[in-house]
């Protein structure tokens, strides 16, 4: 088994292919991830305002709206037409339209209604512009009715205007940043889908190297298939160990990501996450006639197991089929398991379900392994 | 060489690809197969559009006919369904880290007496924004029910003291606001991912076998025959060689095209002929980019790594989920390099919102251009093909 490993070990560092799945694509790729989504919000959105109320009233909302973090007035314009030019040129994301009867109606104590028009190009604008007119119309609003009853105390006033009042408390991820969201599912995947390169090319290639496209050598055949597959594990466990601990615990102090998880929790979730990978990926392995055949079957991969990892798309909404795929990968349970220690802060006690099927998954695996790996044809000849 | 002697050689060329491909069950799957299951993957993935039904808890220390009314009123919300009533916040908390609930509302003891003794009670929303879509979309019902429990007090009250139901109104919400989505009115997710993230996921396998394919001709030592039938004009082996695939990779495309804007009958407002036109386009400059990138750097593994380094950061980098203009400055001028991105501005701005080229024509522009990149590479592509040996 130690010779495996070793052989392994030399056959993995003579090989650029392999070496550029297994080092520089997991440097790289979290860093890149991390930088393009380091921003976190999406802050002043550009959005352009038609006044037709032109009032001290209605420049006191532009000035309110202007000084959220959210919105940016980038431009006054007459008429709804002429800004939403502004909009096709992409210099603005959003109008807000004040209409002319703004004042009045606040001062004849009507209602009255400001309008938002959004540029659907991404959600994230209309997230923006949304939260910043809402939070201010609101705080307008109630300085407004207060000032418009005439009650004994101005705590009096305050509570007819709101008689139940409400706080909320964003958990995990108080400035809903979009990287603290998305990036620890996304490192957990390029763990995943890097040994899966990884390991698929290298037997990829040994596939290509002999006569009868077999995965065992004639020179490994000897060891016993049990040794062959045991050996090849430790040698990748071993080079992604120390990856993996770059990936989750180096990356997110880097760029300040949340880390609430402890050394010892992230291995815990890690010995079996790797483990399982590395039988899936040996298990993979005999789809891979060719060494270049790996990227083309997993690359395109990645995108439909983050959504089915039921973090950018809540799992309560995927139906039973998509559930039953997303349970065939170890990816599903290591995100989500590592989303939850890490972000959430739960105990590996909160992680069992996570935990149980990723060792469930390591037996299954190294079985199925066993059996890709037998030799079917070395007895016949 | 003659004219019909040009399209003799290009003919041949075709007829040995289509061999190849045929043969080749690599090329059935990354081609047909896998660009199929991505298109009905991802579309129905998303097709209620937004989630709904997403599982929420209640800490109801109040227990009173008030309190149980508006637990009721919200459960009848669309997205949030209450799954479990918790004794105390710490359980609830423990739910949420388990991810068994998005969120709960904690209703405080006594709430229906404050509220008739005029002492302003607080309810208290906690939603797990570690998953951002249901912590938000969960937090606007949460608040959108708190402020109708506030007004349906409210306006007993206010009725009490001689108001009309006009005064109410604004003295509940002096300032309403009225959102237009443009064009995409429902806030429909499928709307806002699959028109990308799908053409992105094709983008990728295009590219991946254009450059496998082109590779693959060293590995097996075939270029050289390959240049003998074009009678050594790299133009016509190149055009020979890709016609097939362009052919097959379009009608995927289109039939992607096909399924979202007609028969799921997504939000277009262009002509449909100009939007097989761009499929059209963004095929054959993802082509075009990957025969780039392998005169660049003719390995297969390196080109193909490249290739897939272009096609994954085209999912963040084209920016429809997360807008490019707030990313950093430098990947803002980076993202000029990726045709996806040019197809997605293309997409939003003409097919989406339906604005004239006026607006997008230098997206139109840097797409095409991606398509003369490898002319400039001819005469550093036969040497290539004479020359270069296949490296593992």
């Amino acid at each position: 088994m130690i010779k495996i490993f070793l052989n392994e070990f030399r056959r993995v560092f003579s090989d650029t292919g392999v070496l550029i799945f297994f080092f520089i694509v997991p440097l790289l790729y979290p860093a890149l991830y991390s930088w393009l989504y380091n921003n976190e919000i999406v802050r002043e959105v550009p959005a352009v305002i038609v006044d037709d109320s032109k009032s001290s009233l209605s420049r006191e909302l532009i000035r309110r709206l202007n000084a959220t973090q959210e919105l940016n007035v980038v431009d006054y314009k007459e008429n709804i037409d002429e800004a939403r030019q502004l909009i096709m040129q992409q210099e603005a994301r959003g109008i807000v339209y004040i209409p002319s009867s703004f004042a009045a109606d606040i001062h004849s104590h009507r209602q009255t209604t400001v309008s938002l028009y959004v540029d659907m190009s991404s959600m994230l604008y209309y997230k923006s512009l949304l939260t910043s007119l809402t939070n201010v119309t609101l705080d307008m609003g109630s300085e407004i009715s207060v000032s418009m009853m005439n009650s004994q105390t101005h705590r009096e006033e305050q509570i007819a205007a709101a008689p139940l009042s409400y706080e909320a408390v964003p958990m995990f991820n108080p400035v809903g940043g979009y990287g603290c969201f998305l990036i620890p599912a996304v490192l957990m995947l390029v763990i995943h889908q890097t040994l899966i390169l990884g390991i698929g090319m290298s037997s990829g290639t040994l596939r290509e190297n002999n006569r009868g496209h077999k995965l065992i050598t004639r020179q490994e055949a000897p060891f016993g298939i049990a040794r062959v597959v045991l050996g090849k594990t430790l040698c990748y466990f071993m080079i992604y160990l120390v990856m993996s601990c770059y990936i989750t615990m180096a990356i997110p102090r880097m760029f300040n990501f949340i880390q609430l998880a402890g050394f010892w929790q992230i291995i815990a979730i890690l010995i079996p996450f790797l483990l399982a990978t590395i039988f899936f990926a040996l298990t993979l392995s005999c789809l891979m006639q060719q060494r270049e055949h790996v990227m083309l079957i997993i690359i395109f991969t990645s995108v439909p197991l983050l959504f089915i990892s039921g973090i950018p798309w809540p799992v309560s909404s995927l139906n039973a089929s998509y559930k039953a795929i997303s349970y065939i990968f170890p990816s599903t349970f290591g995100i989500n398991a590592f989303v939850k220690v890490n972000s959430m802060g739960a105990s590996l006690g909160d992680i069992l379900f996570e935990l149980r099927a990723l060792w469930i998954q390591v037996a299954v695996y190294f079985l199925l392994a066993l059996f890709v790996w037998k030799p079917k044809r070395w007895n016949k000849e | 060489m003659s004219k019909t002697g040009i399209i003799q050689s290009l003919w041949d060329i075709m007829k040995r690809e289509i061999k190849t491909l045929i043969h080749a069950p690599i090329y059935w799957f990354s081609m047909i197969v896998f660009p199929l299951f991505v298109i009905f993957f991802f579309s129905g993935l998303m097709n209620e559009g937004l989630p709904t039904d997403m599982p929420v808890g209640v800490v109801d220390l109040d227990n009173s006919t008030t309190s149980r009314k508006l637990l009721r009123n919200y459960d009848a919300f669309q997205q949030s369904h209450i799954v479990a009533h918790y004794p105390d916040v710490n359980q609830a908390r423990r739910a949420m880290q388990k991810c068994e609930i998005y969120a709960f509302m904690y209703i405080p003891q006594n709430m229906e007496r404050d509220l008739l003794a005029s002492r302003q009670p607080k309810i208290s929303f906690y939603y797990n924004n570690s998953v951002l879509l249901a912590g938000s979309l969960i937090y606007k019902e949460m608040r959108a029910i708190s402020t109708l429990g506030a007004a349906s007090v409210g306006s007993a009250k206010l009725q009490a003291k001689g108001l009309t139901q006009h005064q109410i109104k604004s003295v509940l919400q002096p300032i309403a606001t009225d959102v237009h989505a443009i064009d995409n009115p429902m806030l429909n997710y499928n709307i806002a991912l699959s028109t990308t993230i799908i053409p992105a996921c094709l983008a990728l396998f295009i590219l991946l076998v254009t450059a496998y394919s082109v590779g693959i001709e060293l590995k097996n030592n075939r270029a050289k025959s390959w240049m003998r039938m074009a009678e050594n004009r790299v133009l016509i082996a190149l055009i020979g060689k890709f016609i097939p695939q362009t052919i097959i990779f379009t009608l995927v495309v289109w039939l992607y095209q096909y399924w979202l804007f007609v028969h799921l009958n997504f939000p277009h407002n262009c002509s449909f002929w100009a939007i097989l036109l761009i499929g059209f386009v963004l095929v054959v400059a993802a082509q075009s980019f990957a025969i780039f990138i392998f005169s660049l750097l003719p390995t297969l593994r390196m080109s193909m790594s490249i290739c897939s380094l272009w096609g994954v950061l085209s999912f963040s980098i084209s920016g429809f989920t997360y807008p490019v203009t707030s990313m950093a400055p430098s990947l803002q001028i980076l993202s000029w390099l990726f045709p996806m991105r040019h197809y997605f501005m293309i997409y939003q701005m003409n097919i989406l919102h339906g604005y004239s080229l006026h607006y997008s024509w230098m997206y139109v522009v840097a797409l095409l251009a991606f398509i003369l990149l490898p002319l400039f590479m001819l005469s550093r592509l036969k040497k290539i093909f004479y020359k270069y040996v296949y490296l593992p």
